[in-house]
């Protein structure tokens, strides 16, 4: 049973959160300030953390953070429209995904599922991912059976999205790691580099399956198979 | 006032400025033609206008022409001119001096109007920063209820949750309780309102104070069983509106149970002194900080330094309690600690 840390200051929130959780099989702690949250991740460490932005103490991403700094734990912050400045400053900090309050359990279940699917560490040698298959060893990428020829950037973007499948990566993060620290604020080259991605994967680029944008804050590859 | 203050300066500056003009043009009549000259009077015309404005600018352009034509137009020394051609550039230059005038005048209104707009571009981008604080923590505060509502609805209708009965009961429990809560959020903003626009007129009559205490904790709802009371039979009864001042009394005691420990009491009690009733609302929380003892009382103010809502609660208490002839206000001590005293 995956055992899960909720971290809210409304006890109303963190009530009906643990109730559900609970119902739906997990096990649930909880805390109400950010350093309660620490303090109950070191003493009994969680498989996942959900992680309201503003709490009396400190702030969600100060938390994020600091937890960082010893665990990889995954991490969903719940956030507010309006506070998106914040959320971007999260999920850099290393949280994994985010949901928008008010939501609904199951929004948030799907979320924690898929986060906890990332952490299970994977030896697979190929990724498939709905219609999409990249063997890693050969370095070649298949749609639906037929081949993709990808630049060696458009490569090292498509695996670093495949591997955190479902993840939001933000743009700085995702131009950290495939351009260099250097890039780490040319959102445009990102913005080119996967409408090109599209272009080559998605049947219908314009409405893109795979690869979604997230305003503001990046990017993300999903399975639509799976999804809906 | 202030049009006679400007003119005590500005008519002998314009004096002066014309003297000094005539002067100079006694030093230049020698070498350059003398219908040229008069134009050097717009150097004593052009800044009274800016500065006084189109009348006395005008004082100035014909003090100008006559100076003009006394000092330096055969004849001179008297106002009579020899000479037809010295009348019409007399007239030429007496329609030119007004003109500048007018048009400075408008320069100087033009550029007072721009600064003026300045200044309100100003004030409006001020007000728009308030605006979005305050947006921010209504959001807050109408948002974390609707949270809790919209998670626990949604895992009463998830058939795939396996929920015991006493957690289907808690999850219902927790969207009546919620809901309520949005309703006085909704509540406090319309009474916010209503007290800054001035029409909570309060109607005033005598009740006893544990009449108005049980209503504010039947207000409460579920919460109320964690205030302990101490009532007074023998309290004066205080004259009051009951609906308001039932409303001051819930917004404290909100805020004592939502300061404190959940586990912990809160004390509401009575004293009677002079001419007012005291109902003191005591918790176990961290209590106000001596600097913030104010500050808790305004609108979009929260004592513990943090933008986690509006924490219109206490603003509302005040106003109302001000309206009724109340006071009420922060204590020293332990915990949380405030005073509503009430007119007898």
């Amino acid at each position: 049973m995956s055992r899960v840390l909720v971290v809210d200051d409304e006890p109303q929130i963190l009530r009906a959160l643990q109730t559900g959780l609970r119902g739906a099989g997990y096990e649930v702690d909880t805390a109400a300030t950010g350093g309660e949250a620490l303090t109950a991740a070191a003493v009994r460490p969680p498989d996942a953390v959900i992680l309201d932005l503003v709490l009396p103490d400190m702030r969600g991403t100060e938390v994020c953070r600091e937890l960082r700094t010893w665990s990889t734990v995954p991490v969903i912050v719940l956030s507010v429209v309006g506070d998106e400045d914040e959320k971007v400053a999260a999920l850099d900090a290393g949280a994994d995904d985010y949901v928008t309050k008010p939501f609904g359990l199951d929004e948030l279940l799907a979320r924690l599922r898929a986060a906890l699917r990332r952490a299970e560490p994977s030896a697979e040698p190929v990724l498939e991912i709905g219609e999409l298959r990249i063997d890693l060893e050969a370095h070649t990428v298949t749609f639906d059976g037929r081949s993709v020829q990808l630049t060696p950037h458009e490569y090292s973007l498509l695996t670093l999205l495949a591997r955190n499948e479902g993840k939001l990566l933000t743009h700085q993060a995702i131009l950290r790691d495939v351009w260099g620290k250097a890039y780490a604020d040319e959102s445009h080259y990102l913005h080119v580099y996967v409408s090109q991605l599209r272009r080559k994967l998605e049947p219908d680029p314009a409405r893109p399956r795979y690869i979604l944008t997230e305003p503001g804050a990046g990017y993300r590859l999903v399975d639509p198979l799976r999804t809906s | 006032m202030r049009a006679r203050a400007d003119l005590l300066v500005g008519l002998p500056a314009a004096a002066g400025s014309v003297a000094l003009v005539t002067m100079a043009i006694a030093v230049l009549k020698p070498h350059v033609p003398v219908l040229s000259l008069p134009v050097l009077y717009e150097l004593a015309i052009i800044p009274v206008a800016v500065l006084w404005g189109v009348t006395l600018a005008t004082v100035v352009s014909v003090a100008s022409m006559l100076a003009f034509n006394w000092f330096f137009l055969p004849p001179t020394h008297t106002f009579q001119l020899s000479d037809a051609e010295n009348w019409l550039a007399l007239a030429v230059f007496l329609v030119t001096a007004v003109a500048v005038s007018v048009l400075a005048t408008q320069a100087r209104h033009r550029a007072q109007l721009a600064a003026e707009r300045g200044l309100e571009a100003e004030a409006v981008r001020r007000s728009d920063t308030m605006k979005t604080a305050v947006l921010h923590a209504v959001s807050h505060d109408l948002r974390s209820p609707l949270t809790a509502i919209v998670a626990a609805a949604s895992g009463l209708g998830n058939p795939d949750l396996h929920l015991p009965e006493a957690d289907r009961d808690e999850l219902v429990a927790t969207i009546r309780t919620e809901a309520e809560r949005l309703d006085r959020v909704v509540g406090n903003l319309l009474d916010l309102s209503r007290l800054r626009s001035g029409v909570a007129e309060p109607h005033q009559e005598l009740w006893t104070a544990d009449d108005l205490v049980s209503r504010a904790l039947d207000e409460l709802g579920p919460q109320h069983e964690r205030v302990v009371t101490e009532l007074d039979g023998d309290a004066p009864p205080v004259h009051v509106d009951a609906a308001q001042i039932e409303r001051a009394l819930v917004n404290l005691l909100d805020n004592a149970l939502k300061f404190s420990p959940p586990s912990s009491p809160v004390r509401i009690r009575l004293e009677s002194r002079g001419t007012e009733l005291l109902v003191h609302v005591e918790d176990d929380g961290p209590g106000v900080a001596p600097a913030d003892r104010e500050a808790v009382f305004e609108a979009f103010q929260r004592g513990d330094g943090t933008a986690r809502g509006a924490g219109l609660g206490l603003a509302i208490a005040r106003g109302f309690a001000e309206v009724n002839g109340a006071r009420v206000w922060a204590e020293n001590g332990g915990g949380g600690h405030f005073v509503l005293a009430l007119p007898t």
